[in-house]
């Protein structure tokens, strides 16, 4: 946003000041002026950014100045210029008034700043591993992301890896439901998601359970490798102890809102241009996930409209566990969805809230 | 310190992919008249300029980490002239291009032109619906060009095309403080032209005139006709749910746009509709006035910009000839199958070395001394001082890898 010193551009560059300040009045009531602070003004979505921070809490000089320098990552709408700031020109895209601005430009810029927190925070130092116990069982976890991968990983820390020769290989499963959302969220916490809505249109346009939310896929895979003797379903977790003959059950992943999903998606996107995959992965895991589970809401839930077909699902997962012979620890009919409290889609509207939260927690330099 | 850097940031479809395949083959003549073309790959300056916009592109980005600042580092390294060129750059914000041309030395004492290079909306916006088509977009052509026009410009594909196209816009983003004589304008010449004219127009615009270059190209970015971009819709529409970004590109776009499709050079070529025409008109001609009161250096002329008149025989896309979609869906099977055949072949080859692996495997396991060895290692492993020797040991040995 350039341009002669005209009455509409003293306006913008008066409320660049305000917000600097840390005001909050909004782009249409603000009738001060200003002198030009810089050659070019930021665009509407960083300047709206800037205020909505100031209305949820205090704002460090620094981080004011890195919402107002920051770009919106990827592929959306190009800095916008303010109305009544600017005139209409032949060429450009139209100006805009920041409060019609939706929630999504906005998380783009707020998920570019986090994203170079995260980068900034730095993996934690690998706890090491405690030696290999000899005497551990031989297992392996594998199945619903979220149940395994936590689980594992806590194994191995208290020595107790996965592997050798004659393991047992261990399904980790729950309703079809769950798992699907379940398979979304492994997704959008390692190399990649689309938003919730198309992940689940996909899945529903093919047909079939994503493939590390069908245990039977899973089973099949392993079998081939092992046997079928060596691949038994675990839809009791409880039961894992016993399994793994260890007395304190290994750590469950941390409860995460739908909104703290999706905003971890959104991070992970930018995290994709910043880091390479492995260490993306471990940034969201080590770094991202503990400071959104901090900030309890919601989880995801199947929506209502496709219980029918995930009860269709669980029904063949199930029957075709049964039928290959395979052993299953709990109820086979814990595969069918059941009703679980949550909400059917993240909103953008709490997504941007907890960004910005996430934002504000951050102390200043 | 690069003492000059000439920076080509656009616009798509404008001849981009041959002048840097030219460049990017020609870098030893190029370095041996002090002009550093900075790139170890062909598409070196495509992942730098990811990496700058932070642009995903279907997985492409995990190999553009950090390489922006890779590029800029070589260029302020480099003595003399340093060229960068991407087409995709056109779409970075002022804010990127700010912090593009600061890190090519624009503040610090480095000459930085802006090389853009134009061409008529005209041939531009069914150009851009075919790359959408070629990126796995399924839409109609009327859906395409209604959401170019559509004033509020909210939607993905006019963000797009007007971030890439609109060149006011653009040089004003990426112009930032350059004066307009650093500011330089190459334009595509109509069609029909003399051969190797825009080749000339690049030459003079990047100061390559006199140098000795191999021009054959060996990239580019073909086009392709109406019925062919009708069966990649089609195509993109039936297989894009089930197609992963990684097999897409190998596949669709590599072997049968731009290895079978393209070469299909009969059929009706893509066109602007008749009734667009006028529009169009008026947009260029508001262009033209801008870029002319700003007085940047245009090398070519700026009415190349107007366009040619209607075509008579406008073919629609969402209305094509089937016969010819059909014709093109024979060649484009043909080529999937003698594609499936040669890859047969090699799966076989490659089972065949696999097996040949795998007997030498067991031989060696086979061998009465294997499993004592393979105890002492692991029993050696297992404890701190055996640790040590049998790193000593590997060391004297010359193995690198800890691996037994």
């Amino acid at each position: 946003m350039t341009g002669p010193d005209t009455p509409g551009i003293r306006r913008a560059w008066g409320w660049l000041a305000h917000l600097r300040d840390g005001g909050t009045v909004p782009w249409q009531d603000w009738s001060g002026g200003g002198p030009a602070g810089g050659l070019t003004l930021p665009g509407a979505q960083q300047l709206e950014l800037l205020r909505r921070l100031n209305e949820a809490g205090p704002v460090s000089p620094s981080l004011a100045v890195r919402v107002l320098e920051a770009s919106a990552p990827g592929r959306g709408r190009p800095d916008l210029e303010l109305v009544g700031a600017v005139d209409r020109r032949p060429f450009g895209p139209p100006p805009v008034d920041p409060a019609d601005l939706p929630d999504d430009e906005l998380l783009r810029v707020a998920g570019a700043i986090l994203a170079e927190d995260v980068v900034a925070a730095g993996l934690p130092e690998p706890a090491r591993p405690r030696t290999p116990r000899p005497w551990r069982a031989r297992y392996r976890l594998v199945g619903d992301p979220v149940l395994a991968a936590p689980r594992r990983a806590d194994l191995i820390r208290r020595g107790l890896p996965p592997g050798r020769r004659g393991s047992v290989v261990y399904v980790l499963g729950t309703d079809v439901a769950q798992m699907t959302v379940d398979a979304w969220v492994a997704r959008s916490l390692s190399y990649g998601a689309p938003p919730w809505p198309e992940f689940l249109a996909g899945a529903r346009r093919r047909g079939t359970l994503p493939p590390a939310a069908d245990p039977l896929r899973v089973c099949e895979e392993w079998a081939h490798e092992v046997g079928r003797a060596r691949v038994a379903v675990v839809l009791d977790l409880d039961a894992l102890p016993r399994l793994l003959r260890v007395r304190r059950p290994p750590a469950a992943a941390p409860d995460l809102s739908a909104d703290a999903v999706d905003l971890a998606r959104r991070v992970g996107q930018v995290l994709g241009l910043l880091a390479v995959p492995p260490q993306r992965r471990a940034l969201l895991h080590e770094v991202l996930v503990p400071r959104l589970a901090a900030h309890p809401g919601a989880p995801l839930v199947l929506p209502q409209r496709h219980l029918r077909w995930a009860r269709r699902e669980g029904r063949r997962v199930r029957d075709g566990l049964l039928g290959a012979g395979y052993a299953v620890h709990g109820n086979p009919d814990g595969l069918l969805p059941v009703a679980r409290h949550g909400v059917p889609e993240p909103s953008d509207a709490g997504v941007l809230a907890l960004a910005m939260r996430l934002l504000l927690e951050k102390k200043a330099p | 310190m690069s003492s000059r850097v000439l920076l080509h940031v656009g616009t798509p479809k404008t001849g981009t992919s041959y002048l840097q395949d030219v460049l990017f083959r020609n870098r030893r003549a190029l370095a041996s008249a002090g002009i550093l073309y900075p790139a170890d790959r062909f598409d070196a300056h495509f992942l730098a300029a990811l990496d700058l916009m932070r642009l995903p592109w279907g997985g492409l980005e995990s190999q553009a980490v950090g390489a922006w600042d890779t590029l800029a580092t070589k260029v302020r390294k480099h003595d003399g002239t340093a060229i960068v060129s991407h087409e995709i750059l056109a779409t970075a914000s002022r804010a990127q291009a700010g912090r593009a041309l600061a890190s090519l030395g624009h503040g610090s004492g480095t000459e930085v032109h802006l090389v853009v290079s134009v061409r008529d909306l005209t041939r531009q916006i069914p150009a851009e619906w075919q790359e959408n088509v070629k990126h796995r977009a399924a839409l109609s052509y009327r859906k395409f060009l209604e959401q170019v026009r559509d004033p509020q410009r909210d939607s993905r594909i006019a963000t797009w095309f007007w971030g890439v196209q609109e060149l006011p816009e653009l040089l004003e983003r990426w112009g930032h403080d350059l004066p307009p004589e650093r500011i330089h304008l190459v334009t595509v010449p109509p069609p029909g032209g003399p051969q190797h004219l825009l080749w000339k127009r690049f030459s003079l615009a990047f100061g390559l005139d006199g140098l000795d270059l191999d021009l054959e190209a060996e990239r580019h970015n073909p086009s392709l006709g109406v019925p062919e971009t009708t069966l990649l819709r089609r195509l993109n529409r039936a297989a894009n749910h089930e197609l992963e970004p990684a097999d897409y590109r190998p596949l669709v776009r590599e072997l049968l746009a731009h290895q079978t499709l393209s070469r299909r050079r009969d059929s009706p070529r893509l066109s602007l509709p008749p009734e667009m025409h006028p529009w169009v008109q008026e947009v260029t001609s508001s262009w033209i006035a801008e870029i002319e009161r700003r007085g940047y250096d245009v090398i070519g002329d700026l009415h190349d910009l107007v366009g040619a008149p209607p075509a008579f025989d406008y073919v629609d896309p969402d209305h094509p000839d089937e016969a010819q979609v059909a014709a093109a869906a024979v060649d484009a099977l043909k080529a999937v199958l003698l594609e499936s055949a040669r890859l047969k072949r090699r799966e076989g080859e490659l089972q065949h070395e696999l097996l040949e692996t795998q007997k030498a495997l067991e031989r060696s396991y086979l061998r009465p001394t294997y499993r004592w060895r393979e105890r002492t290692v692991r029993r050696l492993q297992g404890g701190r001082l055996g640790g040590t020797a049998l790193k000593a040991y590997r060391r004297l040995r010359g193995r690198s890898s800890p691996a037994a």
